[in-house]
């Protein structure tokens, strides 16, 4: 039987170099190993472009080639008769394949060397199992299907958003014993992610914020492909070096580098997975482990799955969070506030806020925080409505439900992580009360 | 063109040990209408004056490449050492099938344990790399050529690079 190429993807992992055989003008063959042989469809293989060399040379002139790959568990063979159609320099799969070579280079201490020009689309004519082999099949470590129906079944029990992205987290470690992930939300802006949750770090790392394009979460959100990577690498690592670097360039809107981003400091292995819904980037899904090569290709199939259908529950749960607000829910009278009064300070430049001089947060949650803490101290509210937060010119929110909601709890988060006497308690769907334990004194600083 | 007994052997004896190794080799031909064809070998020997080298197949899963070469076709051979990168290409114009000689078979086992050890101490697990050199005991054939050509194909700026005999 003619193994399918899906079958095979085993063999592109990159875990066992590949051969590829091409043919001179002059008729004269030439053999060349190669990293890497990235899956694309069931019909179609690409390879990296990293030199100008003699297979590159002879494929733009004879395109037939024959590509040898190996099972890195079984080790069978199969022969791929190939044809180049074309090359791409640029898009989702440029991206995850400059991903993926980074983390071959970097393990196998090719850094320098490997850099990709380009990504060689060719069609697969022909797949050929070498005879003498026996493929046995290995049992996965987890019963992905099982899995996805399981998580899916707990996202689709969740009826806000702050239970909906833990579940998320809950179900991939309790179904698929994924320990270390992280959500990050697209800010409207276009230009970078923050994280709204985590599970699996020491530091939960709510509110740090990467750029759009830097890091395996920036390139998959950048390139909307999700990227995995199965060993250690250096270039899509979050180094806070490089985020300072990033931080002080002058764009105009600072990042967040207070807050330190919560993935592991050595990683062995990756997997990216942007939320896409209607052509809308929600944001991405991050998933670590220390292991190399944890993730194969049918984790990315399941997690791309569900993360679709996390994205879909992301817009549902956000639709439902304003219209109608429930009624309020007379809560126990507020306690009043005791003890010493307890300086705010806020700084209008980028929203930045701090409590007793520590740094809580800043932007669009900097803002909101701000404003309850004016209508709490000048009119005494304590009941807050999503709604007229969003309406409210001031802050500035664009008409995304689901930004406002994930911004309420990353303040919520941040409060609870590092502010023992200010919390932000959901009384109803569209509805919360800020409960404050101290007497604030508010400062608005001057601009610099 | 080939090479006349007169003119140096174009392998010195460093490249020749090095080809007999712990190296991965793959050998490629192609058939009447240019298609390429590919194999995995087991084991090389280099002959003392360094003129010729017969790489060792597996009958049964190299037919393209014995069909290739039997219709006359030129040969190319990669010889590739996982551990430094360290990677030679050699070219012939044709090529010989030869039954196993004595000692040969010796050199495709003792070729397939070395190269299974050097890939198992760069962490390979050991019943992959045990399983990728497992056809050294397949029924083999030796397939001699006389290079016209040797490359240096170490990833990185030199490769391709043309080696031509030292003085």
């Amino acid at each position: 039987m003619t193994p399918t190429l899906r079958s095979l993807r085993r063999c592109f992992e990159g875990a066992v170099p590949a051969t590829i055989a091409t043919c001179a003008a002059d008729g004269m063959p030439n053999v060349a190993k190669l990293s890497h042989v990235h899956f694309v469809d069931d019909e179609h293989v690409a390879l990296s472009y990293q030199f100008f060399n003699k297979t590159r040379e002879n494929i733009l002139h004879n395109h037939h080639a024959t590509v040898e790959v190996v099972d890195p568990v079984s080790a069978a063979h199969y022969c791929l008769r190939v044809e180049f159609l074309r090359t791409e320099t640029a898009g989702p799969l440029f991206e995850y394949m400059k991903a993926r070579l980074a983390a071959i280079a970097s393990h196998t201490g090719m850094s320098k060397v490997f850099r990709l020009l380009g990504s060689d689309i060719y069609r697969v004519l022909e797949v050929e199992a070498v005879p003498g082999d026996v493929d046995a099949e290995f049992p996965s470590r987890a019963n992905l299907l099982s899995g996805l129906r399981a998580c899916q079944n707990e996202l689709a029990g969740c009826a806000e958003l702050a239970r909906l992205l833990d579940a998320m987290l809950e179900g991939l470690e309790r179904h698929w014993d994924i320990r270390h992930s992280m959500l990050l939300m697209a800010d409207p802006d276009g230009r970078r992610l923050y994280t709204v949750t985590s599970r699996g770090y020491a530091e939960s790392g709510v509110g740090s914020e990467v750029r759009m394009g830097e890091g395996i979460v920036g390139v998959a959100a950048g390139g909307r492909t999700p990227i995995r990577i199965g060993y250690a690498v250096q270039e899509y690592r979050y180094s806070q070096a490089t985020r300072q670097r990033f931080a002080a360039s002058a764009d105009g809107d600072a990042l967040e580098t207070e807050i330190p981003f919560p993935g592991l400091a050595e990683a062995g292995s990756q997997l990216a997975v942007p939320l896409l819904l209607a052509g809308r980037l929600l944001g991405v899904l991050l998933v670590e482990s220390p292991l190399e090569q944890r993730f194969t290709y049918e984790d990315e199939d399941a997690l791309v799955v569900l993360g679709g259908q996390l994205a879909m529950c992301i817009d549902m749960v956000s639709r439902n969070s304003e219209s109608p607000a429930e009624p309020e829910v007379p809560g126990a009278a507020a306690e009043p506030a005791r003890g010493a009064p307890v300086l705010i300070r806020h700084f209008p430049a980028d929203h930045s806020v701090f409590v007793d001089n520590d740094y809580l947060i800043k932007g669009v949650a900097g803002a909101i925080f701000w404003k309850l803490l004016r209508e709490h101290t000048e009119a005494g509210r304590a009941e807050f409505t999503n709604r007229e937060l969003r309406l409210d010119a001031s802050l500035g929110l664009p008409d995304i439900t689901d930004n406002l909601d994930a911004r309420l709890i990353l303040l919520q988060r941040r409060l609870a992580e590092r502010c023992s006497f200010i919390a932000i308690e959901k009384t109803g769907r569209g509805r919360f009360r800020l409960k404050v334990g101290r007497p604030l004194q508010l400062s608005l600083a001057a601009a610099l | 063109m080939p090479r006349t007994e007169a003119e140096p052997p174009l392998l010195d004896a460093a490249q020749a040990a090095f080809l007999a190794g712990p190296v991965a080799i793959n050998v490629a031909s192609h058939d009447a209408a240019r298609v390429p064809s590919v194999a995995r070998a087991f084991g090389c020997r280099v002959s003392a004056d360094l003129r010729e080298v017969v790489v060792f197949l597996s009958q049964k899963r190299s037919q393209g490449v014995l069909d290739d070469l039997a219709a006359g076709a030129p040969i190319a051979a990669v010889f590739s050492r996982p551990k430094t990168h360290e990677t030679l290409q050699l070219k012939a114009l044709d090529a010989r099938i030869r039954r196993l000689a004595e000692g040969d078979r010796e050199i495709m086992l003792a070729c397939g344990a070395a190269f299974s050890a050097e890939i198992m101490a760069l962490g390979y697990s050991e019943s992959f790399s045990r399983a990728l050199m497992a056809p050294a005991v397949d029924e083999g054939i030796g397939i001699a050529f006389t290079p016209v050509a040797v490359f240096e194909q170490a990833p990185g700026p030199k490769a391709g690079m043309r080696l031509e005999p030292k003085p």
